[in-house]
């Protein structure tokens, strides 16, 4: 899995492009944990291009937020694809995340 | 100020064990429980050797190498047995440290007790032994058992077969260790470097099939669960595996077999949901129709009987693991 980031306004946005399991999950980790250590208190993760997640990448989303809340930071989630947010859905995880629909809605969030 | 030593070491091992459990699988409640059935072992089995003393006229080092080590073991073990036959210990981890609980619980009132005999007698270097030999191997022995007892479980053996195989590696270690064929402050010295070193590779091993286990399910299921949502579970190997059992059940019980199916994976899926946030230290998602839904696959699993789970095997696995996830919701 690729990941890019970006800054807008005071958002840092990760762009998730792949698959993001197992194999990816520890380098994923560290990355967005060097994120968290520069003090980035909202964090998007734009999955437009994500096709694929298990169980240790929803870890990777479970740490982030719980990092976000100790920081009284917000940690958004947007532009899922329909298979992905059908994982979301299914396992309930919808009512841990702040889901929106796109980019602009995760920006428009405060 | 002496008894300390009796009862930090194998406190604080505890403690550690307790934290080494990324996933959370221990609850305080059944923790607080092993401990409590520590100590009523050890007043149970306090009884019991002095009535095989008075029964055989045996002798204090006789009843320490041989009917001790066995009366101890049984009595300490037996409420991990009942834990496990009611799929409330799912994996290695637990089953440690539920075990070392127990074993805990024996030696807190066990040194309480030989303090309160011995008085001025109970010096630092008997403290010491005690706290760190003696207590560390009452938890060690009663987690390799728990070890043992889970492993065979989990590998489809027959409980009695784990648990035989886990009691007699007990029994012996601790029978070995009362023999005292070391010198008891190298035996304490051998206990504190050896012991860690297993849990540490036990955790390890555990850890590790736990994340693959929770890797390649989770994903399996959704994907499953997904197909059979959007009505193309027919086009799956699964589904048409389940089309190819209408040549033997009854339609009905294939509709039952189908939804006990659907259900199943539902089901687990939040399951293992709920360990990932249990291990993320969120607090678990309880959906106000969970009850129903688990009594509902209690009341198809039993319309379909053992043929149709039976049948249902290439797909559904209703194993120690499955049962015990389900515990979970």
């Amino acid at each position: 899995m690729k990941h890019t980031t970006e800054t807008r306004d005071d958002h840092m946005i990760v762009f998730l492009d792949g698959r993001l399991d197992t194999t990816q999950a520890d380098a994923f980790e560290k990355a967005m944990t060097g994120l968290l250590d520069e003090g980035h208190t909202k964090i998007i993760f734009d999955c437009e291009k994500l096709n694929y997640i298990s169980s240790s990448g929803l870890r990777i989303f479970l740490i982030m937020q719980k990092k976000m809340m100790g920081v009284a930071g917000k940690f958004t989630v947007c532009s899922l694809q329909p298979a992905i947010k059908e994982i979301f859905d299914m396992s309930g995880f919808t009512m841990i995340f702040n889901i929106q629909p796109d980019l602009e809605a995760a920006l428009k969030e405060e | 100020m002496i008894i300390a030593f009796g009862f930090f070491p194998v406190l604080l091992f505890l403690l550690c064990l307790f934290l080494l459990d990324s996933f959370k699988l221990v609850s305080v409640r059944l923790l607080a429980l092993c401990l409590l059935w520590g100590i009523a072992s050890a007043v149970l089995s306090y009884f019991v050797n002095t009535a095989f003393m008075d029964a055989f006229g045996l002798s204090d080092q006789w009843l320490s190498r041989y009917v001790a080590p066995v009366t101890e073991e049984l009595i300490k073990g037996s409420l991990l047995f009942l834990l496990v036959a009611r799929r409330q210990v799912g994996f290695m981890i637990d089953a440690a440290i539920y075990g070392f609980a127990i074993g805990t619980g024996f030696a807190l009132a066990e040194n309480t007790w030989y303090y309160l005999q011995l008085g001025a007698g109970f010096d630092v270097l008997l403290a010491i032994v005690r706290g760190f030999g003696t207590a560390i191997m009452h938890g060690g022995v009663v987690s390799l058992f728990a070890i043992i007892l889970i492993e065979g479980v989990q590998r489809e053996h027959h409980m009695a077969l784990g648990g035989s195989i886990g009691m007699l590696v007990a029994i012996v270690l601790h029978s070995a260790f009362n023999h005292f064929i070391f010198d008891p402050l190298l035996m304490t010295l051998l206990i504190i470097i050896f012991l860690p070193m297993i849990f540490y590779l036990v955790f390890k091993y555990t850890t590790q099939h736990l994340q693959n286990w929770l890797e390649v399910e989770f994903s399996n299921e959704v994907d499953m669960l997904r197909m059979i949502r959007v009505g193309q579970f027919r086009e799956t190997r699964a589904g048409q595996y389940l089309a190819s059992l209408k040549e033997h059940f009854p339609a009905e019980t294939l509709v039952d077999m189908y939804c006990f199916f659907s259900l199943y994976l539902e089901l687990s899926i939040k399951a293992k949901r709920n360990m990932l946030l249990k291990e993320s230290g969120f607090p678990l998602i309880m959906e106000p129709d969970i009850k129903d839904k688990l009594l509902e696959l209690k009341t198809l699993r039993r319309i379909i009987g053992k043929s149709g789970e039976m049948a249902l095997l290439p797909l559904v696995r209703m194993s120690h693991r499955e049962l015990w996830e389900l515990n979970q919701l």
